[in-house]
C-alpha cells in the first residue's frame, strides 16, 4: 500500500514538473479547459436560475405546484397557452368539496384552489351607443317629468354630443371614401349618415325624440367601428382563496371581488393590452422602449410604427369629447403647439406626430393635460361587463358582471403568460360553464312546474309518444334530467335575467366549495417533493374513488414549462461541441507534447516503469491541469455569476420577465454548478490524454538507448 | 558456471521495410559476475543491439539471452521491466536524466518504482550515494544546471541505486571531455571493484577499452575478438592508447565464439 503511495507520489511530482516544463502547451489546454469551465459554470448557474424563476413564475401565477384535474379528460391542463388550450377537454369534477377533503388530506399540501378556465368574446359598447342610451335616458326622464331647467341643459349637452359623434363619423366615412375608390358603404347607408347630420334632423328631433333615437340607433350606431371585441379568457375560482394562495398578486386598480359577490377583475396585463385607449397604449409602449430598452424613434422600426400609426388614432380621442372638452382641448393643444388651428381634430394630429426629439414633452403633456378629460380603459374600473361563453354543449350563456378591478403579479405586471387569465368567482364560472346554481336549478324547476312540461328523456321518448305502462313521470326527474336541456333552460333563465347586475346576486360563499369545477391548483409545504406528493394525490384519489390526475407545474404550464428543458438541451449541445472541439485541440497538444518526451518516457521505461505507470503519469498529467484551470476557469464563472446577481440582468421584454420572474432576474452560484463544471472538465481531461497516453505507454525503453540527435 | 549474462548463438535483425536487416548475427558471450566488460566496435557494428539484448530492453530474434538465470525470450514486458527494474542498472549515453527533477529526485526513481524501501532507508542510500560519486552539495539541482560530468555521475548514482548485479553503459563516456570521461571510468571501475557489480560498456574509444577487464570486439554484427585485459600488460596499453583503434589488436579470447 504504501508503495502504491509512494508510486503515485512521484507519478503526481513527475506530471506536475512536467505541466511547468512544457508551459505553452499546458496553457492552450489549461485556457480551453479553463474557458469550458468558466461556460459550463455561468450557463448552468444561469439556467438553473431561469429555471428557478421561471418556475416561481409560472407556480406564482395560476399553476400551483400541481394542477389536478379529472383523469377521464383527453388532455392534461394547461394553463399557460392561451387559446391553444381547449377547455373542454377536461372533464368537470362534479363536487370542489370531496375534491378539497381527499386532496387536502396528503401530507405536504398546503391549499387547494377551486379553478375552470374557459374563454369568451366580449363586445365592449361602443361610443354612440353609450352616447345614444344616455339620450334615451333622458328622453324618458323628460316624458315622463317634464322638462326643468336644469334637466334642459343635460339634454341639450347629450343631443349636443350625439351630433357631435355623428359629425367625427361622417368626417370619417369621407376619409375612408378618399382611400377607396369603389365606396364601401351603400348610398343609403351615406344618405342616412348625411340626414343623421343635417340641422332638419335635430331641429325635428323634439317632436319625435324616439323615432328619431329609433332612427339613430338602428341605421347611424351600426356605422361606428370603434366597438372593440376582446377576447378574454378568463379562469373561474374562489377570490379569496386564489388571494391567499397566491402571495404575489396584488390589486392594482380598484378592490378585490368581495366575499359572496359575483365579480370580475381584468388581468393587469390584458387591462393595458386590450382595453386601453390605443393612443395611451402607444405612447406607453413608446416610452417603455426608451427607457428600459434604450431604443428610439428613429432607429427602432416598431416604435417607428407606432409613432406613425398614432396620428390615425384621432378619431377615437375626438368620439370621447362633447362640447366643452372639445373647446378645452382645443386651447391647451393651441398653446402647446403654438397654432391658430381651430379643428381639434388637425390640432390632435399634429399633436400626436411624435419624433424623439418632442416625445418626452408630449407624452408628460398627454397625461397631464388630456388624460384626466380621457376614459384611457374601455371598460372602467366599476363598470359592468357582459360575458358571453359557450357552454359545454355549445349554448351562448351569458352573465353581466361588475368589474372590481385590476390585478396582477408582482414583478410580472407585463407578462404575457403571467396575465393572459382575467378572474372570476367560481359561481359565475360555472353558470357560463353550462352548471346551474341551486337558486337557478328550484327556479328551472318551478318554470317547468308552471308551464307543465314533462320531462322526457331521449330513451323514453318512444314510449311516451306511443304510449306504455312504464311511468314516465318521476318525482325525482329534476335530478335525473339530462344535462344539454337542463343548460338549455338555464341558458333561457339566464337570458331572462341579463338585465340584472351581478350586485343583485350575492351568492352564499358555501357554493364557491360544492360544486363543478374543473381543474384545481394545489400549493404544497415543501415544493422539493413534488414528485411524492404528486404521487400521493392520486393514489389518495383512487383511495376515496376520485378519478383524479395531478401533473407538476411544468406539465400544467404546457410549452412554457417545457422551455427550461430546451434551453438546457441547448446548452449542453453547445457545450458538447465546445468540448469536442477542445478535445481535439487539446488531444493534438497533448500527442505533440508526448512525442517530445519519447526520450524522458523510453528512460523511464529503460529504468523499470511498467506500462501503466506512463499510463497513470499521462493522465494525472492532464487531471492536474484540467482540474487547476477548470477550477479556476469555474471559480472566475462563479464570480461573473455573483457579479450578475449582484446587478441583476433586466429582462428586455414581456417574455423575459415571465423567465425572469420580474424585471431582472438575479442568478445564484450554486455548489452544484461548481461540481457539474469540474465533473465535466475532469471527463474531458481525461478522455482527451487516453490517446496520447497510449501513444505514450506503446514507447519502447530502446529509445532511451539512441544517441541524441 | 557464474555467467551472469550468457548468449547463445543470440540474432537480432530489424525489418527496414520488407526486408530484414540483421544487427546482431549468431552472438554467444557468457559474462561472469563481477567483470568489467568493454564491448567494442564501431558504429553500426551493433554494439547497441547487443546492449538492448542485454539490458532486456529487446528480444533476440534467434538464439537465447540469458539475464540472471532468466530467459529473456520467455518472459513477458512485464517480466522484462521488473527485471530491468531489479537486476540492471542503465547509464546512457546522452544521460538520459528526467529534466523536471532534480539529481535527488532522478536517483530516487528506482527505489520508487521497486517500492520496497521506507523514505528513510531511501534517504540514507541516495546520501551515500551521491556522496561516493561526488554530489553531496548538488542534491537539490536541477539536471540543467550540472555539467556534463556532474549528470553522468548522477545517471551512475541512479544505475547503482538499486544495488543491481549488472551495470550496462552505452558509450558513457562519449559526451564527455577526456579528462572528466577518465573520472567516470576511475569512478565505475572503483564501483566495480568495492560493489563487485558487473559493468558492461560500448565505447569506440582506446583509452576507455583500455580500462575494461575484458573486452569483447563487434564488427558488421558478428563477434570479432575478446581479450582478457588483466592478462594484458601495461606495456601493451601503453602502446595502444596512442592507435585509438583498439580494435584491430589481437587479444586473447574469452568468451566462446560460433
Amino acid at each position: 500500500m504504501r508503495a502504491v503511495i509512494d508510486t503515485f507520489g512521484v507519478v503526481a511530482q513527475l506530471a506536475f514538473r512536467n505541466l511547468w516544463a512544457s508551459g505553452s502547451k499546458t496553457l492552450i489546454f489549461g485556457g480551453i479547459i479553463g474557458f469550458g469551465a468558466f461556460l459550463v459554470v455561468l450557463g448552468t448557474s444561469l439556467l438553473d436560475s431561469v429555471d428557478r424563476a421561471m418556475s416561481r413564475s409560472v407556480v406564482d401565477s395560476v399553476a400551483g405546484n400541481v394542477q389536478v384535474f379529472s383523469s377521464s379528460s383527453t388532455e392534461d391542463v394547461d394553463v399557460m397557452s392561451g387559446f391553444a388550450f381547449d377547455p373542454n377537454a377536461i372533464d368537470p369534477l362534479t363536487d370542489f368539496a370531496k375534491v378539497k377533503a381527499t386532496v387536502e388530506s396528503v401530507p405536504n399540501v398546503k391549499s387547494v384552489v377551486p379553478m375552470g378556465i374557459n374563454e369568451s368574446l366580449v363586445v365592449s359598447g361602443n361610443t354612440i351607443d353609450q352616447a345614444l342610451a344616455g339620450l334615451r335616458k333622458l328622453v324618458n326622464e323628460r316624458q315622463r317629468q317634464g322638462p326643468s331647467p336644469e334637466h334642459d341643459v343635460a339634454y341639450a349637452a347629450a343631443k349636443e354630443r350625439v351630433r357631435q359623434i355623428i359629425g367625427v363619423l361622417s368626417s370619417d366615412i369621407e376619409n375612408t371614401k378618399k382611400f377607396q375608390t369603389d365606396s364601401s358603404l351603400p348610398p343609403d347607408e351615406l344618405s342616412s349618415v348625411a340626414r343623421a347630420g343635417s340641422p332638419e334632423f335635430w331641429a325635428a328631433f323634439d317632436r319625435d325624440p324616439l323615432g328619431a333615437l329609433e332612427f339613430l340607433e338602428n341605421r347611424i350606431a351600426p356605422l361606428a367601428t370603434d366597438a372593440d371585441v376582446l377576447f378574454l379568457r378568463y379562469l373561474g375560482t374562489d377570490p379569496g382563496a386564489f388571494a391567499r394562495s397566491f402571495k404575489r398578486m396584488t390589486i392594482v386598480a380598484g378592490e378585490p371581488i368581495p366575499e359572496g359577490q359575483r365579480g370580475f377583475l381584468f388581468s393587469s396585463y390584458v387591462y393595458e393590452e386590450q382595453v386601453k385607449l390605443e393612443t395611451a397604449r402607444d405612447l406607453d409602449r413608446i416610452r417603455q422602449g426608451r427607457s428600459s430598452r434604450g431604443v428610439t424613434i428613429a432607429t427602432d422600426p416598431e416604435l417607428a410604427r407606432m409613432a406613425r400609426e398614432a396620428p390615425k388614432q384621432v378619431k377615437d380621442l375626438l368620439l370621447q369629447l362633447d362640447a366643452p372638452k372639445s373647446a378645452l382641448f382645443r386651447s391647451k393643444l393651441q398653446s402647446f403647439l403654438h397654432s391658430d388651428e381651430t379643428d381639434v381634430g388637425k390640432l390632435l394630429e399634429s399633436f400626436l406626430v411624435l419624433t424623439d426629439q418632442t416625445f418626452d414633452e408630449r407624452y408628460d403633456f398627454f397625461y397631464r393635460e388630456l388624460a384626466p378629460m380621457l376614459a384611457l380603459y374601455r371598460v372602467p374600473v366599476g363598470d359592468t361587463l357582459t360575458i358571453k361563453a359557450f357552454t359545454r354543449s355549445g349554448y351562448i350563456q351569458s352573465t353581466t358582471l361588475e368589474v372590481y378591478g385590476v390585478f396582477a403579479f408582482e414583478g410580472l405586471e407585463t407578462s404575457p403568460q403571467a396575465g393572459a387569465l382575467n378572474l372570476m368567482d367560481m359561481v359565475s364560472f360555472r353558470e357560463l360553464y353550462g352548471f346551474m346554481t341551486d337558486e337557478r336549478q328550484k327556479e328551472i324547476a318551478a318554470l317547468r312546474a308552471n308551464s307543465g312540461a314533462k320531462d322526457v328523456t331521449r330513451e323514453d321518448a318512444e314510449a311516451e309518444l306511443f304510449g306504455s305502462s312504464t311511468p314516465t313521470a318521476r318525482a325525482d326527474a329534476q335530478a335525473e334530467m339530462p344535462p344539454d336541456l337542463t343548460r338549455e333552460l338555464s341558458g333561457i333563465a339566464a337570458g331572462r335575467r341579463t338585465d340584472e347586475t351581478s350586485k343583485d346576486r350575492a351568492y352564499d360563499p358555501a357554493q364557491l366549495e360544492q360544486g363543478v369545477i374543473l381543474n384545481a391548483a394545489v400549493l404544497l409545504e415543501d415544493e422539493r417533493r413534488l414528485d411524492e406528493t404528486i404521487a400521493a394525490i392520486e393514489a389518495a384519489g383512487e383511495r376515496d374513488g376520485l378519478p383524479l390526475r395531478a401533473i407538476s407545474w411544468q406539465k400544467a404550464a404546457g410549452l412554457i414549462g417545457q422551455f427550461a428543458v430546451l434551453m438546457r438541451v441547448v446548452l449542453y449541445t453547445a457545450v458538447l461541441i465546445i468540448f469536442l472541439v477542445a478535445l481535439v485541440i487539446i488531444n493534438n497538444a497533448l500527442v505533440m507534447a508526448t512525442l517530445e518526451r519519447v526520450r524522458e518516457i523510453g528512460t523511464l521505461r529503460a529504468v523499470g516503469a511498467q506500462q501503466r505507470f506512463i499510463l497513470a503519469m499521462l493522465v494525472l498529467e492532464s487531471i492536474m491541469v484540467g482540474l487547476t484551470f477548470g477550477i479556476v476557469g469555474a471559480l472566475i464563472g462563479g464570480a461573473a455569476v455573483e457579479v450578475l446577481g449582484e446587478m441583476g440582468i433586466p429582462a428586455l421584454n414581456a417574455v423575459s420577465t415571465f423567465f425572469f420572474s420580474g424585471p431582472r432576474l438575479y442568478p445564484a452560484f450554486g455548489l452544484p454548478n461548481l461540481i457539474v463544471g469540474l465533473v465535466v472538465v475532469l471527463i474531458v481531461s481525461i478522455v482527451s490524454s487516453l490517446y496520447p497516453a497510449w501513444i505514450a505507454m506503446r514507447i519502447s525503453p530502446r529509445e532511451a538507448m539512441q544517441a541524441e540527435d | 558456471m557464474n555467467a551472469i549474462v550468457s548468449l547463445k548463438n543470440a540474432t537480432k535483425s530489424y525489418l527496414l521495410g520488407k526486408v530484414a536487416v540483421p544487427a546482431l548475427c549468431g552472438v554467444s558471450l557468457d559474462v561472469q559476475a563481477g567483470e568489467f566488460l568493454s564491448i567494442a566496435g564501431p558504429s553500426g557494428s551493433g554494439k547497441t543491439t547487443l546492449l538492448n539484448l542485454v539490458g532486456c530492453v529487446d528480444t533476440p530474434t534467434s538464439g537465447t539471452v540469458e539475464v540472471a538465470g532468466h530467459n529473456t525470450a520467455q518472459l513477458s514486458e512485464r517480466e522484462l521491466t521488473r527485471l530491468r527494474l531489479h537486476t540492471i542498472g542503465f547509464i546512457f549515453q546522452s544521460f538520459n536524466l528526467v529534466g523536471v527533477l532534480d539529481v535527488y529526485r532522478n536517483v530516487e526513481l528506482p527505489l520508487l518504482l521497486q517500492g520496497r524501501l521506507s523514505g528513510s532507508e531511501r534517504q540514507k542510500r541516495i546520501v551515500a550515494l551521491l556522496d561516493r560519486v561526488g554530489l553531496r552539495e548538488h542534491t537539490r539541482h536541477r539536471p540543467n544546471e550540472l555539467s556534463g560530468g556532474q549528470r553522468q555521475r548522477v545517471a551512475i548514482a541512479r544505475a547503482l541505486v538499486t544495488r543491481p548485479s549488472l551495470v550496462l553503459a552505452d558509450e558513457p563516456t562519449a559526451n564527455l571531455d577526456s579528462v572528466t570521461g577518465q573520472n567516470i571510468l576511475d569512478l565505475m571501475k572503483e564501483l566495480n571493484r568495492t560493489e563487485k557489480t558487473t559493468f558492461i560498456f560500448s565505447t569506440h574509444d582506446a583509452r576507455v577499452m583500455s580500462h575494461a577487464s575484458s573486452i569483447v570486439r563487434l564488427a558488421d554484427g558478428r563477434l570479432a575478438a575478446s581479450a582478457h585485459s588483466d592478462a594484458a600488460s601495461q606495456a601493451e596499453l601503453a602502446e595502444l592508447e596512442p592507435m585509438q583503434t583498439g580494435e584491430r589488436l589481437p587479444r586473447k579470447r574469452v568468451g566462446g565464439t560460433s
